[in-house]
């Protein structure tokens, strides 16, 4: 139950497709789940047409499985033992009778989905790591010198590198410390982890160094393998978060947690890990690095992936006033998470700040250098969940909205998240309301994504077609036949069928313009409410960060236009892309930014939205397009006035 | 069209279109014409909040809309309710409403709230983040037959949850029927915890309180029945 849902149609079964997000109904038993994909448009491979011959179409049944009718004979050729442990299926062979949660692995994909990782670069105050490694060469034992191997090792330690006589060592190490000291003729190269010595080499290896600092988005991983030595990243990965299928937002992922217990606690984890370590063998494999080369791993994440990644029971967190569990930084050992890295490395999970503001948001104001700066700064980190960051060295308040869900798809009609064939861009023709759009990879399209989500609210609104309150305006169906009566009331043509992968005309609905009002109001609220409290105006704010991947795409003139974030004139808008990936980054790196990111925690207020007095005025007014208070908006207001589109 | 036709349909259309000032003159109009102020509000500013639901519902309106006329509405409520308390029969049933504890979203409670005010009901707001117990000893208290529960979010779905067991210890589930509503909330949830309705949207909401209200007069009279015999 992760959001409202119809639950039953008489004869027909629900089929959603992860990771794209689509849904739809379909007739009983009749369609298999490639067909259905097909309908969506979806890039499900098939190289036999659905025979059951090729293998290609393998799914995962993450609900529904139950109510499977047993393997076919295709099947048991294709499907191995431990798929089937899995639930794979052929999505050829099964023509559900009952509502269906699908996920398409990667392998069975044609086409990509965008997963942005890069985010803008920033120089740390130091490359300092935690982590370092010591090329040594020590005396080997005499009579005179029987010294153990252990002060040996630390006497070296001091003499050479000035290091405190007082480290301790991973008792693991210990068992085979001997050999390794006198493998190769007492030359070792020693690992040290804060005042820790986690591993001793025969031989130099103290070029080989490396670490993984990890994004946790609620959608998105994105993981970077980093040589420690040189502070450089190595490789890049990135992948869905296979939570997904167990809540699509935070709250239900707590909900998951509650309804399941501690076997739900710990399918959240396991599955949050396993993607982890997928992208860590992406990365080593790239780089030709072996994974025991890994000595740190640096996470962020909000607090609700802070908590689905340590294991930890959010019930709590998701009650007001939704006190996280731990703020602080947190390490603990990465074999104990099961992480694939050498056996004593250490994972840090960076602090939060309250509420489901987490790790992310640290890193956010970390890498903006929001509280260092004298002159005030917005930062947007616009995801699942955006945070918003108001304020400058005196002061910096933080909060949250569930904006996302709308802008990645959910809940829209024909929405989807960014992957090859959606439509990013739109714009309508003013005389003619005809529509121009472009699709991911030029291929035919197959929904709506985020970009687009911005670009079609703002292109209706310019033409006339809805009113500043959102509505459509019906008189204009006499004027073009994109705009007619649907299923669900008035709806606009994006594409024509043909012009699709799918089997219907892609539209917007008036529920859907609905939806989207409502994400953007959160967003806008979210920043109207931090003004006011701390009393700044749009002038006083200098730069306004764009952060997240979908921040990257949109148009900032169209989410000026709907009012998705206060007016400012656009060349303060600073798009830096996923940069609570580079936060983590830093703060694999640098000591020093790590603790300035505990400093950040404290320093950093977080700010109850939905508790604050204003609340309902500021997010009903925020409805309107741009603004109720179109004296917020004087820029997009002549232009809209010049439209003719506002009186 | 009658004088009292004119005037009430002045305080609909004031309401469809949350126009404060003539919903505050029509009211005082339809009061010094001396017509019955019941039949003011089910005729006049009841009327236009069912006509602002249907436009809800259909998307031609949205939140703000919804509000503002939910304003005028109450605008026109405070000068007629006085005056109801005085008339003889003016007792309107009561229904306990509020957001379930942990949750404090709470436009879409004000939303429901002002629909079943228009449609009659006395609303007991009991407000957000509401302790499990505060909805029980509020109903009991207040005789209300009717409580009538909200949540956005997902975790706090078993709030509403801990709100029908707590009925049952209490040996009131029955008496006291339970309404379920908001963003996550769902039939399927409604029939897992044993609420006795669900409303998928306001105008649903007040539809179905009727529907409760019904099934307990009927009730009643059966036991009325069986008492005398």
């Amino acid at each position: 139950m992760t959001m409202r849902e119809e639950l039953e149609r008489p004869g027909e079964v629900k089929i959603i497709f992860f990771p794209y997000g689509k849904r739809e109904w379909f007739p009983k038993g009749e369609v298999t789940i490639l067909d259905a994909a097909r309908a969506l448009g979806l890039d499900l491979s098939s190289l036999c047409g659905g025979r059951g011959t090729c293998g290609k179409c393998k799914v995962r049944i993450d609900q529904g499985m139950d109510k499977l009718p047993p393997l076919t004979e295709q099947e048991l050729k294709h499907i191995t033992e431990e798929e089937m442990k899995s639930n794979y299926r052929l999505a050829c062979e099964i023509r559900p009778e009952n509502s269906t949660v699908v996920y398409v692995p990667e392998r069975s994909r044609i086409g990509k989905q965008r997963l942005q990782t890069e985010g803008l670069e920033v120089p740390i105050k130091q490359l300092n790591p935690y982590v370092g490694k010591y090329f040594l060469k020590l005396p080997k034992p005499t009579l005179h010198d029987h010294r153990s191997d252990e002060d040996r090792l630390l006497t070296a330690l001091n003499e050479a590198y000035g290091l405190s006589t007082d480290l301790a060592i991973d008792f693991d190490l210990a068992l085979d410390l001997g050999s390794k000291l006198r493998k190769k003729n007492w030359e070792i190269t020693a690992t040290i982890w804060k005042n820790k010595i986690i591993d001793v080499e025969p031989g130099d290896t103290s070029d080989r160094c490396f670490g993984f600092a990890v994004d946790i988005g609620t959608t998105k991983l994105a993981g970077f393998l980093m040589d420690l030595k040189t502070g450089k990243v190595v490789a890049v990965a990135s992948r869905m978060n296979p939570q997904i299928p167990l809540g699509e937002e935070v709250m239900s992922r707590i909900t998951h947690q509650m309804m399941e217990g501690w076997d739900g606690v710990k399918e959240l984890q396991t599955v949050v890990i396993s993607g982890i370590n997928e992208m860590i063998e992406e990365c080593c494999e790239k780089a030709d690095v072996k994974t025991n080369e890994i000595y740190e791993l640096c996470f962020v994440g909000n607090t609700a992936m802070q908590l689905c990644f340590l294991g930890i029971y959010g019930r709590y967190v998701a009650f007001s006033p939704y006190p996280p569990v731990l703020r602080r930084g947190v390490d603990i050992g990465a074999a104990r998470l099961g992480l694939k890295s050498h056996p004593a490395a250490n994972s840090h999970f960076l602090p939060v700040i309250g509420g489901f503001v987490g790790a992310d948001n640290v890193a956010v104001i970390l890498a903006t250098r929001m509280l260092e700066s004298d002159e005030i700064c917005m930062a947007l980190d616009i995801g699942t969940n955006t945070e918003i960051a108001l304020g400058n060295k005196d002061l910096v308040l933080v909060d949250s909205c569930a904006s996302g869900p709308a802008f990645e798809g959910m809940s829209i009609k024909h929405g989807m998240r960014a992957a090859t064939g959606s439509i990013e861009r739109v714009s309508i023709e003013p005389d003619t309301f005809d529509v121009n759009f472009r699709t991911i990879e030029d291929e035919k399209a197959v929904g709506l994504c985020g970009s687009a989500l911005v670009d079609v609210p703002a292109e209706l609104f310019k033409t006339g077609l809805i009113d500043w309150t959102g509505r459509i305006n019906s008189e204009l169906a006499k004027e073009t036949k994109r705009l007619r009566k649907g299923p669900d009331g008035w709806e606009y043509v994006i594409a024509w069928q043909p012009e699709t992968a799918t089997d219907t005309d892609i539209v917007i609905s008036q529920g859907d313009v609905r939806e989207l009002q409502k994400a953007k109001a959160a967003m806008r609220t979210g920043a109207g409410i931090l003004m006011k409290r701390m009393d700044v105006t749009e002038n006083d704010i200098s730069k306004l960060y764009m952060a997240g991947a979908f921040g990257n795409y949109v148009d900032p003139e169209n989410a000026r236009t709907i009012g998705m974030y206060p007016e400012l004139p656009l060349e303060k808008v600073v798009f830096v892309g996923n940069i609570a990936g580079t936060g983590s980054r830093m703060c694999l790196l640098s000591r020093e930014e790590r603790e300035y990111a505990e400093k950040i925690s404290t320093t950093a207020k977080y700010y109850e939205l939905a508790a604050d007095k204003d609340f309902q005025e500021e997010y009903i007014n925020a409805m309107y397009l741009p603004h109720k208070d179109l004296s917020k908006y004087p820029d997009t207001v002549e232009l809209l006035r010049k439209l003719g589109r506002l009186p | 069209m009658g004088k009292e036709e004119e005037i009430f349909g002045r305080m609909g259309q004031a309401v469809i279109v949350g126009d404060l000032e003539e919903v505050t003159k029509a009211t005082q109009d339809s009061i010094d014409a001396g017509f019955e102020p019941w039949k003011a509000i089910t005729d006049g500013l009841a009327k236009g909040m069912e006509v602002v639901g249907e436009k809800y519902q259909s998307k031609e309106y949205f939140l703000p809309e919804v509000l503002i006329s939910s304003e005028a509405m109450y605008a026109g409520l405070d000068l007629l309710l006085p005056l109801l308390k005085e008339a003889a029969g003016g007792q309107r049933e009561k229904v306990v409403i509020g957001v379930v504890e942990g949750d404090i979203h709470d436009i879409g409670k004000n939303i429901v709230k002002a629909m079943l005010t228009a449609a009659g009901y006395d609303c007991i707001d009991v407000g957000r983040d509401v302790p499990t117990p505060d909805f029980i000893e509020t109903a009991d208290g207040e005789k209300a037959k009717v409580i009538a529960m909200s949540t956005m979010m997902t975790p706090t779905l078993l709030s509403m949850k801990d709100v029908e067991e707590e009925l049952d210890k209490r040996g009131l589930k029955g008496e006291i029927k339970t309404i379920i509503g908001g963003g996550t909330v769902t039939e399927e949830w409604k029939s897992k915890i044993g609420s006795d309705a669900y409303g998928k949207d306001a105008v649903q909401a007040v539809d179905k309180v009727k529907i409760l209200f019904e099934e307990i007069k009927t009730a009643l009279e059966l036991a009325r029945k069986a008492r005398e015999g």
